[in-house]
């Protein structure tokens, strides 16, 4: 029996818990690629982002009565189990920013470019993220989330405090604290350079 | 507006609800009068411009068709366990609900072959008291089917009658009667011509055929 693609998550999610392996398929389709994104860019990893995926969409798997269709929307649940296992690995990382997702030709991964640049505009424009990307996972984990989610994801505030399970003054707060904190960063990586040929 | 009040709302304020259009309008002042507050601004629009080229990076990311793929391969392994767990859970209701149905079935014909038995004994029974009477003056028969009562089905120490043949006894009926032990004599048994008014009480193994077959006498 075929879905229907406007098929609501409840009742795919009811399918899928009675053995619909369809059902599960479009579940998954539907949600994974923004929670693919959402750990991506508050990981920096792409291996730790495709393990958190998987990890959420077994979980809902292992215990799909854990959602309650009261409390929000299955994209809202699955959100909400995804960012607990982002803070889970953030916490037994070392302190350290990840400065992988190169590829064997030196390329960001899941970059996609849009716009041709010469090769001296490409490399000032990768080299300007690679500092923004180092400086937002640098980041304290509750200030980064608050960047990714308003910054990144483009949520409202509102959106970001309810992911966030949090109120909206403390999600305002954080991105205050988080802003002042990558300006800073970002002021010191770009000085780095200046300083390094100054010296030269 | 001061600084640290355009540090906190003035950079987000358009997208920010709770913030009023009054508050915005003092940040948009603040920011034209505080040259710092300005360059922070500038700052923070330059950050966001390199923030939004960093999410076009991953704005296409997804995860990679292995995880879909593992998945789906947890959940069929899953489901194909929890299939055969609850059919196994069926087959043993399906074989206990049998066997008891076995049972209550096996029940039900052993109670009726025992009414079955004892309706067919107690013809008999009546029908040996009835042969009795005929042929070896009894008791009277209104009185020997009074007193006759079934005996217990034991085929311990009966004595054959004279002139009959040792025959199966499967068929045979055990009738418990009330007579004078001359009776006996009738039966071709010996009897002690003193005592030979006695009443006494006897079980007659009564054949197929209605005629008695053996005696045994009670105590």
């Amino acid at each position: 029996m075929g879905i229907a693609e406007q098929e609501r998550d409840g009742v795919l999610l009811r399918r899928a818990a009675k053995g619909d392996e369809d059902a599960f398929a479009l579940l998954y389709r539907r949600h994974q690629a923004a929670l693919y994104r959402f750990a991506l860019r508050m990981t920096g990893s792409a291996w730790a982002a495709e393990e958190i995926v998987q990890d959420v969409f077994m979980t809902l798997m292992r215990d799909p009565n854990k959602y309650d269709a009261e409390r929000g929307t299955v994209g809202a649940f699955l959100y909400g189990v995804g960012r607990n296992r982002v803070m889970k690995h953030l916490e037994r990382l070392p302190r350290e920013v990840s400065l992988e997702e190169k590829n064997e030709d030196g390329s960001g991964a899941g970059i996609v470019l849009q716009d041709v640049f010469t090769p001296g505009m490409w490399a000032e424009q990768r080299e300007r993220r690679g500092q923004v990307r180092a400086a937002v996972l640098e980041l304290p984990a509750e200030f980064r989330e608050a960047v990714v989610l308003c910054e990144l994801e483009e949520m409202s505030y509102e959106e970001a405090a309810q992911v966030a399970g949090c109120p909206i003054g403390t999600i305002r707060s954080r991105l205050h604290r988080g802003r002042a904190l990558l300006l800073a960063k970002l002021e010191m990586l770009r000085d780095v350079p200046r300083r390094a040929s100054a010296a030269r | 507006m001061k600084c640290e009040e355009f540090e906190a709302i003035g950079l987000d304020a358009e997208r920010d609800a709770s913030v009023r259009e009054a508050e915005w309008a003092a940040a948009r002042e603040h920011a034209s009068t505080c040259s710092r507050c300005a360059a922070l601004q500038d700052s923070w629009q330059v950050a966001r411009i390199q923030l939004r080229a960093l999410a076009e990076d991953t704005d296409l990311a997804q995860a990679p068709a292995r995880v879909e793929m593992r998945l789906r391969q947890e959940f069929r392994t899953r489901h194909r366990t929890l299939k055969v767990r609850r059919a196994a859970v069926i087959a043993a209701w399906a074989l206990a609900s049998a066997a008891v149905l076995m049972g209550a079935v096996s029940w039900r014909n052993w109670r009726a072959g025992q009414r079955e038995e004892a309706a067919k004994l107690a013809n008999s029974q009546q029908m040996a008291v009835a042969a009795a009477g005929n042929h070896q003056s009894l008791a009277p028969h209104s009185a020997a089917s009074e007193d006759s009562l079934v005996a217990d089905n034991e085929m311990n120490d009966f004595t054959l009658l004279p002139g009959v043949l040792p025959a199966e006894t499967d068929d045979a009926a055990i009738v418990r009667v009330r007579m004078q032990r001359s009776t006996l004599g009738a039966l071709g048994l010996p009897v002690n011509e003193d005592r030979a008014g006695e009443w006494i009480q006897v079980d007659l193994l009564v054949g197929n055929d209605g005629l008695p077959q053996a005696v045994r006498l009670l105590q």
